[in-house]
């Protein structure tokens, strides 16, 4: 930022919003009274029992969509009927059985994105129409948010991935038909700069195919 | 003993002063959350306010900001300080904050009264500082984020990049684009 309006612009920017000073107190009062509220009802909660609810939901949330996904398959190709095999008990859910859950919801989102932002990528090139892109975006930002919040998020360079994607397709759920063309290009530009594009490739197994029905 | 002076007295030195006032906040300890809150509210409250551009916004944001942080501080690993995860909730409640508001204003606001004006002549809008602040406000929230935690608050690269969960190349990127489009918009201003 040298030239003299990035100087004007540096000292405008200093401008911007500028903050009165910190109301401290009144802040204080409003914080203290909220946490003596909750530690009113947290031991009450903790009396209800262990406090393994969330990986528990998750477990849960993760099931379902994989219930889901298997469920539309199921409707989608047609099998010969299976012999009945007799009931199985349930299996109590483990740590092994959320992690293997969550790749397996982690590469099919992932091979979803990958299919997403390389037709995003070629309809800007190709000057299309995407204005269904902005809406897979939203979706798949939802899901790319409840797999960044999972407890079983426990490797770093897949979180990383994660966490680019979500800037990539916050960005493409912005754009509306009245975004100009440069938006979309530096949506493209900065999806190259990160490698945003070639990381999900490689994280995404050969031979899967995620998108059926996704897309 | 000013103000100032004091909270500068509770500040945590290091890492390891800071670690063991999040045990004693972890404890229980009501002095020590305010200790914490005390030593971090300004900067929290300076970053949020020129988010959001307005006070009671700004205040509701940053006690939330102090709520939750209090209510995670066990997630807190120490992987980074302490103020940059605080700042990292600020963030993400601000931007979340600023979400809601967006939409219930898009539901409520007729259409033309949120087109943007098409862009005029200097004569017809000479005020550069409002037109600077026109066009930050409608950078992308990615954009706004980093500009105004690198360029206005004076955030390094490092810092944003664990606040915002992404890589100081990612933060670097947003801010040469956030800076391009800032540029562009008050490119007329250029030709003096």
């Amino acid at each position: 930022m040298d030239d003299p309006l990035e100087e004007r612009l540096r000292k405008l920017a200093a401008e911007y919003h500028e903050p009165p000073e910190t109301p401290r107190e009144e802040m204080w009062e409003k914080i203290s009274a909220a946490r003596r509220e909750q530690r009113k009802v947290l031991p009450l909660r903790r009396a209800a029992g262990p406090t393994f609810r969330r990986p528990l939901r998750w477990a849960a949330g993760i099931a379902a969509v994989l219930a889901l996904g298997i469920g539309v398959g199921r409707l989608t190709v047609r099998q010969a009927p299976a012999p009945i095999a007799p009931p199985v008990a349930a299996m109590p859910t483990s740590p092994l059985v959320n992690a293997a859950a969550y790749r397996m919801a982690t590469t099919e989102h992932l091979g979803q994105s990958e299919a997403f932002l390389t037709l995003f990528k070629a309809s800007v090139k190709g000057q299309r129409d995407e204005r269904l892109a902005s809406a897979t975006a939203r979706q798949l930002l939802a899901t790319n948010r409840l797999l960044l919040d999972s407890p079983a998020a426990d490797d770093r360079s897949t979180k990383l991935l994660l966490q680019d994607l979500e800037l990539v397709l916050a960005e493409i759920a912005q754009l509306s038909p009245a975004s100009q063309s440069h938006d979309r290009d530096l949506i493209t530009q900065g999806l190259e700069q990160g490698g945003v594009l070639s990381r999900l490739r490689t994280a995404v197994p050969a031979g899967t195919s995620p998108t059926r029905g996704a897309l | 003993m000013s103000e100032v002076r004091f909270i500068e007295a509770l500040k945590p030195r290091s890492r390891v002063e800071e670690r063991e006032l999040i045990r004693r906040v972890l404890a229980g300890d009501p002095g020590a959350e305010r200790t914490m809150y005390e030593t971090q509210v300004d900067r929290v409250f300076r970053l949020v306010y020129r988010m959001a551009g307005d006070q009671d916004r700004a205040q509701d944001y940053t006690q939330e900001t102090f709520i939750r942080a209090f209510n995670r501080l066990a997630e807190f690993r120490g992987e980074a300080a302490l103020s940059t995860w605080l700042g990292s909730i600020a963030i993400s409640v601000t931007l979340n904050g600023l979400r809601k508001v967006r939409r219930s204003n898009e539901r409520e606001v007729a259409l033309d009264d949120v087109m943007p004006a098409a862009p005029s002549a200097r004569e017809a809008d000479p005020d550069l500082k409002k037109r600077m602040a026109q066009a930050i406000d409608a950078l992308p929230d990615g954009y706004r984020a980093v500009f105004v935690m690198h360029d206005v608050e004076g955030y390094t690269h490092e810092e944003i990049a664990s606040s915002l969960g992404v890589h100081p190349g990612t933060s670097k990127a947003q801010l040469f684009r956030a800076r391009a489009r800032l540029r562009e918009a008050l490119a007329d201003f250029a030709k003096d």
